[in-house]
């Protein structure tokens, strides 16, 4: 009796941790980005230089390349739809003979910008920064409707096919010590739960979100008595 | 709103990103209501289409720091395997270089690892550097506290200094210890494993040699009167078993996620029986009375590709072993065991779906602790603690399943469903929390006329898993009606 109260208590618990997915999530923090209008493409512009903490600055005189990886995405509020993503990606490499930082940076459309500096603050400025970065042509926004733009920077990400890689050393910690079962559970598989760090799949991330804005005049109202009040984040 | 299109953002990527090797892929992307569950950037994304960037070098040396306990050795070896060794060229975006530190944190010696170059002796000539900063490797692979009918409790731990002496060596020891069950005749119970690992001999793609140890002093119960489903420990009596012995193996990982590995276990048995006025009728102990010997030689293969090893997503493992005990060995048992386990995961647009498929047929007479016991397949029972039963448990009985009078048997195989959806991913000491909910069929028979139509029952189990820094721990309603933990 006592022990099906305790498997009822469980399956109660199990049951209440489904719905509190929702409620366990952070809240994506809002930062403020500016939006503008270039050659007919929608384009945002904001720094993510919270990438490199104080470890990751003094890591850039590694001799190797570090990796900026941007990804943002524009959604429609009402409807929640994502309707364009923008990519921007860099690299910074360290010369330890010339003591200056090259940097590339390309939008994801093929194009590359190279660039020299001398310091990390000038490198990181280069790499982490989205300027005027086209997200969408304007002509594919609908007028009145209100969007708001997701970001996302990864410092150092691992692709896809070297997390699978990694996540398959982490199943043979002890790579070539495996035993064969012989009855038992000794020295299962647990041992590389207990081990290995987490792998994350970048060095550090930020994420936010915009302020809401609107793309271009709203509807008039038929009669509109009282002019319409600016709204907030209404450019164009 | 602002959390849902910090989601969106994730699938605007993914639907971006062009097609993928979906089978392959690590975890989802996340689902458009949990925006802590990010996606890992495509390699379209994380990578410039030309690859160079920045100067080359040419290793003239390679410098480990921070290594006060693993071998120098150990780590310039990993690195060689790639091909990061004195006079190689290496490019300063060299994808050679995040390989090598994530291999290097993939042995689990590690809290960081970070690659940089300095000079050499003429421009273009580097130091390659490797700064490591060691962790503990003394870890907990599995608690055993648990409690039964027959049994007021037992208890005990494995553990393992996983880089001993700074040289990738594994030493475990494990030890469970019981009260005395209350079956008549019964012994307290006592298990011992030691175990000792080297890492493969010729670097990491070499063989890999390991030796285990064991002792258990401990009973095994036989009903003798009662229904089959009445686990009233008086019902039972009790045999004294204590084994000693070990397991040599060997293992080679190859590519394709291949791993196959070959053992010999020798082992030393010494069988009391209760006394023949303890039952009516003729029981059959499945051990030989007094001293007798196991000796037996093993072959596995194991294939493993789960896109992650606590809580996989896709992918599948399926290891085939068949272990063979002959007079050839030594032993007083002639039989041929063959055990076949698989796993296989489908991504589901809310979490995975998981099969897990059980056979295993000992074909010839086999001591009992090496048949297939009904504890280590019905999730519903505790299972075997260090080889030892302190159980007398019998399967529940649902919807006509029959079951009960199974414990040690010949023939077993199971199917087993598994729905887990991830509810939490975060940083911290809780990684991650799936819920899962489980359902199977199983079956078990020592008769092969009967294996058309043998015993069988449903099991499953329904839960929350945690994957801690400390290890992953269960909470479910199995852990609760097998009254063992995690």
């Amino acid at each position: 009796m006592l022990r099906c109260l305790a498997a009822a208590v469980v399956l109660a618990g199990a049951l209440a941790a489904l719905p509190e997915s929702a409620r366990a999530a952070d809240p994506v923090p809002q930062r403020d980005v500016g939006f503008g209008v270039k050659n007919g493409h929608l384009t945002v512009s904001v720094g993510l230089q919270d990438l490199f903490g104080d470890a990751e600055r003094a890591r850039l005189k590694s001799g190797f390349a570090t990796r900026v990886l941007i990804r943002a995405a524009l959604e429609e509020v009402a409807t929640g739809d994502p309707v364009a993503v923008a990519v921007q990606r860099a690299e910074i490499v360290y010369d330890i003979w010339d003591e200056k930082f090259a940097v590339r940076t390309s939008d994801g459309m093929g194009a590359e910008r190279r660039s020299v500096v001398a310091t990390p603050e000038q490198a990181i400025g280069r790499a982490a920064v989205l300027l005027d970065l086209p997200v969408i042509e304007g002509a594919r926004l609908r007028p009145g409707a209100a969007y708001v733009l997701a970001v996302r920077g990864d410092l150092d990400p691992i692709s896809e096919d070297l997390l699978i890689e990694v996540r398959r050393w982490l199943v043979q910690p002890a790579r070539g010590q495996r035993r064969l079962g012989a009855g038992d559970s000794f020295f299962g598989s647990f041992v590389s739960i207990f081990v290995n760090p987490r792998i994350e799949d970048s060095e550090r991330q930020v994420r936010f979100a915009s302020q809401p804005f609107i793309w271009g005049p709203a509807p008039q109202p038929p009669p509109a008595p009282p002019p319409p009040k600016p709204q907030p984040g209404r450019f164009r | 709103m602002l959390a849902r299109a910090g989601a969106r953002l994730l699938v605007v990527a993914i639907l971006t990103a062009g097609a993928r090797a979906a089978a392959a892929a690590p975890d989802p992307a996340g689902s458009p209501t949990d925006p802590n569950v990010d996606a890992a950037p495509s390699p379209e994304e994380a990578a410039f289409p030309d690859a160079n960037f920045g100067p080359h070098y040419t290793i003239e040396e390679v410098r480990v720091t921070g290594n006060r306990k693993t071998k120098t050795d150990l780590i310039v070896g990993e690195l060689a395997v790639l091909g990061l060794a004195p006079g190689a060229v290496v490019d300063a975006s060299d994808p050679r270089v995040e390989r090598a530190r994530y291999r290097l944190l993939s042995l689990g010696y590690f809290l960081d690892v970070q690659l940089s170059v300095t000079r050499g002796s003429k421009r273009g000539a580097v130091v390659l550097v490797v700064a490591v900063e060691e962790r503990g490797t003394l870890v907990i692979n599995e608690l055993f506290p648990a409690t039964s009918e027959a049994t007021l409790f037992w208890g005990g731990a494995d553990v393992s200094e996983t880089n001993f002496l700074g040289r990738g060596i594994n030493l475990g020891a494990g030890f469970v210890a019981s009260t005395k069950p209350v079956v008549p005749y019964a012994h307290q119970g006592l298990g011992l494993r030691l175990h000792l690992g080297v890492p493969p001999l010729g670097g990491p793609n070499g063989v890999g040699l390991s030796v285990t140890g064991l002792y258990n002093d401990g009973s095994e119960f036989y009903r003798v009167s009662g229904a089959d489903s009445d686990p009233d420990p008086g019902r039972f009596v009790a045999t004294r078993v204590q084994r000693a012995g070990g397991v040599v193996t060997a293992g080679k990982t190859f590519p394709y996620d291949l791993h196959a590995s070959a053992a010999l276990r020798e082992e030393w048995v010494t069988a009391t029986y209760p006394p023949a006025t303890a039952a009516t009728a003729p029981i059959d102990f499945m051990i030989n009375e007094g001293s007798s010997r196991v000796g037996t030689i093993a072959l596995g293969l194991d294939f493993d590709n789960r896109s992650d090893p606590v809580l996989p997503r896709s992918g599948m493992r399926a290891a085939v072993s068949v272990e063979v005990g002959s007079a050839l060995f030594g032993s007083d048992y002639g039989y041929v065991k063959t055990v076949l386990n698989g796993s296989f995961y489908l991504r589901m647009p809310r979490g995975a779906l998981g099969f897990h498929v059980f056979g295993g047929v000992v074909d010839g007479v086999a001591p009992y602790f090496d048949r297939f016991f009904i504890g280590d397949l019905d999730l519903l029972l505790p299972r075997r603690a260090l080889g030892i039963n302190f159980s007398t448990q019998p399967a529940p009985s649902f919807l006509g399943s029959s079951l009960a009078s199974q414990r040690y048997d010949n023939y077993a195989g199971r199917l087993l469903i598994e729905y887990a959806v991830p509810v939490w991913r975060h940083k911290g000491l809780v990684y991650g929390r799936d819920a899962f909910v489980a359902a199977g069929v199983l079956g078990m028979t020592n008769d092969e006329d009967s294996l058309t139509s043998p015993p069988w029952g449903i099991t499953g189990d329904l839960g929350i898993r945690l994957d801690t820094y400390v290890g992953v721990f269960t909470i479910s309603i199995a852990n609760v009606l097998s009254r063992s933990s995690f």
